[in-house]
């Protein structure tokens, strides 16, 4: 059983992520198919061509941005970090 | 999420160093009110550290949703260690970014603006909700949406006011341009609001000492 605040909470939150969602389809449908660079340079009136045919690469449609060597040894350095951290500290 | 996705030289230099100089300035600010506090939290320090790999991990990688969209985890970020340490964790996140090639090293000012309106607007709703909403993961859903939807609009009005060096639009053109762009990025708000509703939850569950202000 939910408690009343936590239903009206719920409710509250559904409803703004409908609204969310409707706006940003509609938004989409007015901009068509495009990559988050080609959007932005779309919206500010800059010609951008260098990533098309970029799209779909990597797995299940997801891709890195940037040097995939450099993010595997900054995320290296980071979770050693957060490693020595978590054990200094005594979290 | 709301990042600036042009190319170093789209701005002019005069508004990159005033971006960088109004970064620099919250950054300082931050910097006084964390060393400034009587004893320093190690746990919160902890908990920055993580969100700081955490959120540049997911950063980096483009989600197949409305043609590729990105998620930063900053509402998470605002919730779980205050707008203070937030500011200086999505510094870091951009100054990284910037580093493998993700993002223009004149751009870093302007997003660390940008992702530091989205910490503070995610905090302070996720602060005042909570006699009303006392549930984890509506109030974090909400305070995502919240600091996502400010975020975009803090960088909507840097594009404006900064113009972009090398187009021939008018303002009312790119602010429609950017409106669209920035309703279509309101979407991943959706999948980024259930992801931090969800972390939020299960950290009430197993370790609710860690969310600031909530009874363990």
């Amino acid at each position: 059983m939910i408690a009343l605040p936590e239903k009206k909470g719920l409710l509250i939150f559904l409803g703004l992520l409908a609204l969310v969602i409707v706006v940003s389809l509609a938004a989409y449908q007015m901009t068509g198919q495009m990559d988050i660079k080609e959007r932005f340079s779309h919206a500010v009136g800059l010609e951008h061509a260098e990533d098309a045919g970029k799209e779909g690469s990597g797995w299940f449609g997801l891709s890195l941005e940037g040097s995939p060597l450099l993010y595997g040894v900054t995320l290296g350095i980071l979770a050693i970090g957060c490693y020595a951290a978590y054990l200094h500290f005594s979290v | 999420m709301a990042h600036i996705h042009l190319e170093d030289g789209s701005f002019t230099l005069v508004w990159v160093v005033v971006w960088w100089a109004c970064a620099l300035l919250l950054i300082g600010i931050s910097l006084y009110l964390v060393r400034s506090a009587q004893k320093p939290d190690n746990r919160r320090i902890t908990i920055a550290a993580f969100c700081t790999a955490a959120a540049f991990a997911i950063f980096q990688i483009s989600i197949p949703v409305f043609g590729g969209v990105h998620i930063n985890l900053t509402p998470l970020i605002g919730i779980l260690t205050g707008p203070a340490i937030g500011s200086l964790v999505v510094l870091i996140i951009n100054i990284l970014s910037a580093a493998i090639g993700h993002g223009g090293w004149s751009m870093i000012g302007a997003n660390t603006l940008v992702n530091i309106a989205e910490v503070a607007v995610a905090y302070a709703t996720w602060r005042i909700l909570k006699p009303c909403i006392p549930g984890l993961f509506p109030r974090a859903g909400i305070a995502t949406i919240a600091g996502l939807l400010c975020g975009n609009i803090a960088m909507i009005l840097i594009i404006v006011i900064s113009g972009v060096q090398g187009v021939n639009q008018g303002t009312a053109q790119i602010l429609a341009g950017l409106s669209l762009l920035a309703a279509v990025n309101m979407g991943v708000a959706v999948i980024e609001a259930f992801v931090t509703g969800m972390i939020v939850t299960y950290i009430g569950k197993v370790r609710p000492d860690l969310l600031r202000g909530e009874r363990p």
